[in-house]
């Protein structure tokens, strides 16, 4: 270690000082048991980022990007060959699906305006999806479904880790192919529709 | 068979801890034990290392409140990052890294919500650690009063050893300005002990 003659000081000075902070003790015993509450983190960690689990996990949310890309093509082969036929819409179980409003994390927030849009979009949908045929119909509404999935599952991901980039990241993702999903059923463009919505 | 773990690699000052041969064997094992995912063999790390890790956390944030906070930030991230640890240094050593960084985002945080941790700084004063040692009480409460740069600095290199390289790597900062803030400090330091009747000569500090 190099110890410095400086004037404020002194030299003497200055040793003593050094070597008193280089006796003061290294261990010192916190006030408290800190394990409870690491132990807690971790067990609820674990099934997301652990040692144990943490590939799992990205394989996990690559899988999730994976299927959401794969529905998005889906959805656009069977909208660009299957409109011609009109029939009635045939769903089997009505599902409704409602986006978290407020924030999710702490690097996001659905806005007013993404949701205000967004819904005007959903109500345009219903509107187009009666103009595919049936299987179309059923590919896009199939397609919904599994990011609606996606996002449900994302977000309770998100309640036990709101600063998980990656899942941010994900559910921002997610509702742009929800979005991206619904523009391409009526070839709608809405500019309002962009990541600065969210 | 006596081995002794240092705390920080290269400096000529380090916290020597002995230990025997059994304990590094232990260590090692139970440090492949928590990789594969065991939180028993993790508890083990914890309980064998959470005395030094916390009195860091505690000589770094001056508050006994966040250092609770950060040592327990330092074992979740130490679990976390347990795939990256190789093995090259001591887990002790390797955790000391840990819970500076985890010492350092607590307190970027921190910035953010100073009212909150203000808050906390009033209802948390800093533990009796050196029992009756005058002198010592009030050089730990002289470093207490020290800016957080030079503060970190001081206690980095001048109580726990590490060099000036090796604080400014941890630190994120130059080894000039390493160098710099130990100046800034000690200057402090010998102007606060000072003027509480202490002075740096003799047998006092």
């Amino acid at each position: 270690m190099n110890e410095r003659n400086d004037t404020s000081t002194g030299k003497p000075a200055g040793d003593a000082l050094m070597a008193a902070a280089s006796a003061l003790p290294k261990e010192i015993k916190p006030g408290r048991d800190l394990w409870p509450g690491i132990e807690q983190a971790l067990t609820r960690k674990q099934s997301w980022i652990g040692p144990r689990n943490r590939q799992g996990v990205f394989a996990q949310a690559a899988a999730v990007l994976l299927m959401i890309g794969a529905s998005s093509g889906l959805t656009y082969l069977a909208v660009k060959d299957g409109s011609s036929p009109v029939s009635p819409v045939v769903t089997g179980v009505e599902r409704v699906f409602e986006p978290v409003s407020g924030s999710f994390g702490s690097r996001y927030t659905l806005g007013p305006d993404f949701l205000e849009a967004r819904n005007a979009l959903a109500e345009r949908l219903e509107g187009e999806m009666e103009k595919l045929s049936p299987e179309s119909r059923a590919v896009v509404q199939r397609n919904l479904d599994a990011i609606h999935d996606a996002i449900v599952e994302i977000n309770k991901a998100l309640a036990e880790e709101p600063d998980n980039v990656l899942l941010q990241d994900l559910l921002l993702r997610s509702y742009h192919e929800e979005v991206a999903l619904m523009q391409q059923v009526g070839g709608i463009r809405n500019s309002a529709m962009n990541r600065t919505d969210i | 068979m006596e081995a002794v773990l240092a705390i920080g690699s290269t400096g000529s000052k380090l916290e020597s801890v002995p230990v025997t041969g059994n304990d590094v064997k232990d260590e090692y094992y139970w440090v492949e034990q928590a990789r594969s995912g065991d939180v028993s063999a993790f508890e083990k790390l914890y309980r064998a290392n959470i005395d030094r890790v916390y009195a860091l956390c505690l000589r770094m944030t001056a508050n006994a409140a966040e250092a609770e906070d950060a040592a327990q930030d330092a074992f979740i991230q130490a679990w976390q990052q347990l795939p990256k640890f190789r093995g090259d240094s001591a887990f002790g050593t390797w955790l000391h890294r840990v819970a500076v960084n985890a010492v350092l985002g607590r307190m970027r945080k921190s910035r953010r919500e100073r009212d909150r941790v203000d808050a906390v700084i009033d209802i948390s004063p800093m533990p009796e650690s050196i029992g009756d040692d005058a002198d010592l009480r009030d050089l730990e409460k002289a470093m207490d009063s020290l800016p957080s740069g030079a503060r970190h600095v001081f206690v980095l290199h001048a109580v726990y050893g590490y060099s000036h390289d090796e604080t400014g790597e941890m630190l994120g900062i130059a080894t000039g300005t390493s160098k710099a803030q130990l100046h800034r400090a000690r200057r402090l330091l010998a102007e606060q002990l000072s003027t509480h009747g202490r002075t740096t000569n003799g047998a006092s500090i």
